[in-house]
């Protein structure tokens, strides 16, 4: 006697369980993981959506309130490096995106300085203003997260 | 001494080479001199890389910066404890240390197969020596160790603060440790395949090594996740961050494995199954690797980044087609004769429990590369965060602990409607009134209200076990409760060890869920004498105490705690540093721990030139049953490794009789769930 198919119907009905689960959680989690450039690129179509922005926080545009716990700054594109580790220059001279970034009650991260290369999370509202609610730092290729969820 | 170093480890890959060679020339010519040869080629290999290791470690023990290694990890200043740990701070001597590992591994595995398996040691014994030669090469020629400065500096650029932390002192260790023992199982798998003896011969001469790779698997995961709780300051412990899935997955790989083992050896089944779950793990540790060290991914531990990727996936990918080619090569053999007759049967509940354990690893592998793929296949990267992870795992956690229940009671081959109530009505009594409770203690989450019913009745069932096995002790030795309690665990240290993982493991559960939904936030920025609340907490920031170090400045911040009566339990101290040689700011944590709750304290800002402070606190219910559920699992995979006197004795005098067909026989019967 071959019970077998039958335990291919429970072994299946599993399968698709887990494939389900990970199709809805895709559909209701993902996010958009962009530079300041790309974002810039895709303006329109990002309205309201949540995204995770890569950038560097542009020097002289920091304000921060410790008794409201509000960080705002500017964020521009990460300029690439040379084999040196030195900026390379853009050929044509442009005036660098830029993106203000306001978060709102979350404490400031330890390392975050301007210059530094960032990871903001938040939604990009009108106006290019992103409300984030996570401003991750990075100090070379390292990242710290304030923060989960 | 640096040039000892680098001899050291050209000699060990030349050795590694040899003894490739040797035993496979040694096993196909029947020639047992070359095998011995290549054995101790291991051997030597060994000897070679802890040299290195060695001369590594003197290295940072004196501050010589004129090594580019010590110069980047270390500093005069550094704590000694910490320049013993900088050995696997970075990259290359992370790599010396996965290969020591590797060296260790393969040559007690020589030894304890010198006389055992004579066919299928000496490939096993070349897989493994293929691994070191990867390993080997990458240190010889793309990350060496021992490699100069130009210029010697006077002063190292000292080791990441982050890492300078009791747990991360001891993570990377435990967790290389876990990774690079799967190597050995695997080793004797592949062995197998190449060999066609298809038995079940590997799976029993390397279940401790299994064994050993899950134990330090689970503690490694276990210290990474004490690490972020107590260094990263963000009040959780586990964030689906790359790194620490690159560590999850081979842990579930591996408990699969462990359990579907066993219907191997009772039933004949599931041989494709076994083989294709400890290539699955070897593979994943692997990518363990690559994912740490490529960057591809960006993670909160990419402490160091590097061109390493390309090579590691091209030896992933090439140990991968060349097992899957054995594996298909032998297909034809590896059919089994046996069937899985009922639903309600021990192999079927392993059977669900492997597939939900893979079907796990496969949602956290692919929530992990998908940025890659997204960008790869779409040209925009689209990640998903822990949300995603939550979503798709926490139902599939609950049908995991369900079925960590059904698992141990239910008989092989079929079970009667009369052997499940009688197994069954406890527990199941156990959990409805647990559930019940929850319910009445206004717990009204459906997800919450499950997952305490399931873990009842979980434990309930291992209660019910422990006590049926007592009263038959008590009733054939008429034994005091105590001393039966004791002889059952030490008599059948495999099967009750096993219990005691899944108590553990359904402890760590309940701290997880308690944690994941009753977690509460307060962020607050005071002046010093002013008091804010949390919970039944009242908290008042008293002021600073500020100490400087050459190696460390540090602020830290004096915070009474008062209970709800208005007296003072403790005052915590959490504190900002300044490590000065790494010019970099860290945030020490205070936690105040209680089985019901954790407080936990982060200052996470100094304003207003000190008057100011911002602070982070997080309430955690029941996160302290998280760290007890990893200690009962570390207790119990004890238990099941401690050696069994009866079962040695019983096996060394079947080996005097030199009958080792009586010997596997005896080692057959002293097999976990044979009884």
């Amino acid at each position: 006697m071959n019970i077998r198919p039958r335990f291919f119907i429970g072994a299946g009905l599993i399968i698709l369980a887990i494939g389900y689960l990970i199709g809805n959680a895709m559909r209701s989690t993902s996010e958009y993981y962009l530079t300041v450039a790309e974002v810039a690129a895709r303006q329109s179509e990002l309205g309201g959506q949540s995204l995770r922005v890569a950038g560097q926080v542009k020097p002289g545009t920091i304000e921060w309130d410790p008794n409201t716990l509000t960080l705002k700054f500017e964020i521009v594109p990460i300029p690439d490096l040379n084999a040196a580790g030195e900026p390379v220059k853009p050929v044509v001279a442009t005036e660098p995106v830029t993106f203000r970034v306001v978060a709102a009650g979350e404490p400031k991260p330890d390392m975050f300085a301007a210059g530094r290369d960032v990871i903001v999370e938040g939604n990009l509202g009108a106006g290019g203003v992103i409300t984030a609610t996570q401003v991750m730092t990075s100090c070379a290729s390292k990242y710290k997260p304030k923060r989960s969820q | 001494m640096t040039e000892l170093g680098n001899l050291a480890l050209a000699i060990a890959l030349i050795l590694a080479v040899y003894s490739i060679f040797a035993n496979i020339y040694g096993a196909r010519r029947n020639a047992p001199d070359f095998v011995v040869s290549a054995r101790h080629a291991l051997w030597s290999m060994c000897a070679m890389v802890t040299i290195a290791v060695v001369v590594l470690w003197v290295a940072l023990l004196r501050s010589d910066f004129s090594l580019e290694y010590v110069a980047s990890y270390s500093s005069s200043t550094l704590p000694t404890v910490y320049k013993i740990t900088a050995l696997w701070a970075g990259q290359q001597g992370s790599l010396l240390l996965w290969t020591w590992l590797l060296a260790i591994f393969t040559s007690v595995a020589a030894f304890q197969n010198r006389r055992r398996n004579p066919e299928t040691t000496p490939y096993a014994l070349a897989v493994l020596a293929g691994v070191s030669i990867f390993f080997l090469l990458m240190l010889n020629f793309v990350t060496r160790p021992f490699d100069l400065l130009a210029t010697i500096p006077a002063e190292g650029s000292d080791l990441n603060p982050l890492l300078q932390n009791y747990w991360m002192a001891i993570h990377p260790p435990s967790l290389y440790t876990g990774y690079v023992s799967a190597s050995v199982p695997f080793a004797f798998g592949a062995a197998a395949l190449i060999t066609g003896k298809l038995d079940d011969g590997w799976i029993r001469s390397t279940r401790r090594w299994a064994i050993f790779s899950w134990f330090f698997l689970t503690l490694g995961n276990l210290f990474g996740a004490r690490w972020a709780y107590e260094v990263l300051g963000w009040g959780g412990y586990w964030a689906w961050d790359p790194v620490e899935n690159a560590a999850f997955m081979p842990w579930l790989v591996m408990t699969a494995y462990l359990h579907s083992v066993m219907i191997q050896e009772r039933k004949d089944m599931l041989k494709v199954w076994n083989l294709s779950l400890i290539g699955l793990a070897f593979g994943l540790t692997l990518f363990g690797t690559f994912i740490t060290r490529s960057g591809v991914i960006s993670s909160v531990h990419s402490f160091t980044q590097s061109g390493l990727g390309p090579y590691f996936l091209s030896f992933l990918i090439a140990a991968t087609l060349a097992y899957t080619g054995l594996l298909i090569f032998r297909s034809k053999q590896l059919r089994s004769p046996a069937e899985f007759e009922s639903y309600l049967s021990r192999e079927a509940a392993f059977l669900f429990n492997n597939l939900i354990l893979v079907g796990i690893t496969f949602a956290v592998f692919w929530g992990t590369i998908f940025p890659v793929l997204s960008e790869a296949v779409r040209g925009v990267k689209i990640t998903v965060g822990p949300p995603f992870f939550n979503r798709v795992n926490a139902p599939l956690a609950l049908g995991l602990v369900f079925l960590t229940g059904i698992g141990p009671l239910i008989a092989w081959r079929r079970t009667s409607a009369d052997n499940l109530i009688r197994s069954f009505a406890t527990p199941v009594v156990i959990g409805v009134a647990a559930g019940i409770v929850t319910a009445a203690a206004g717990l009204r989450q459906w997800y919450v209200l499950t997952a305490f019913s399931l873990a009842a009745f979980v434990l309930g069932t291992v209660l019910v076990e422990f006590r049926r096995g007592m009263k038959a002790r008590r009733h054939m030795m008429s034994e005091s409760r105590p001393r039966a309690l004791v002889n059952l665990v030490a008599k059948n240290n495999r099967r009750y060890g096993g219990y005691v993982i899944h108590v553990g493991l359904i402890v760590a559960f309940i701290g997880v869920v308690g944690s994941s939904f009753f977690r509460t936030e307060v962020k607050k920025s005071v002046h010093s004498g002013d008091s804010f609340t949390i919970g039944s907490y009242t908290l008042r920031f008293l002021g600073f105490t500020q100490l400087d170090t050459p190696h460390v400045v540090s602020a830290t911040a004096r915070v009474e705690v008062l209970g709800a009566d208005g007296r003072e339990i403790t005052v915590m101290t959490p504190a900002k540093l300044f490590y000065v040689r790494a010019q970099q700011p860290a945030t020490e944590v205070a936690i105040r721990s209680t089985p019901l709750s954790d407080l936990y304290l982060v200052l996470a800002g100094i304003d207003d030139g000190g008057e100011t402070a911002t602070f982070e606190v997080f309430l955690t219910p029941l996160v302290f049953w998280l760290w007890a559920g990893g200690l009962l699992m570390v207790l119990g995979t004890v238990i099941v490794m401690w050696p069994n006197v009866r079962e040695r004795a019983a096996i060394a005098a079947a080996m005097s009789r030199s009958s080792t067909a009586a010997a596997r026989e005896l080692a057959d019967s002293a097999a976990p769930g044979s009884d």
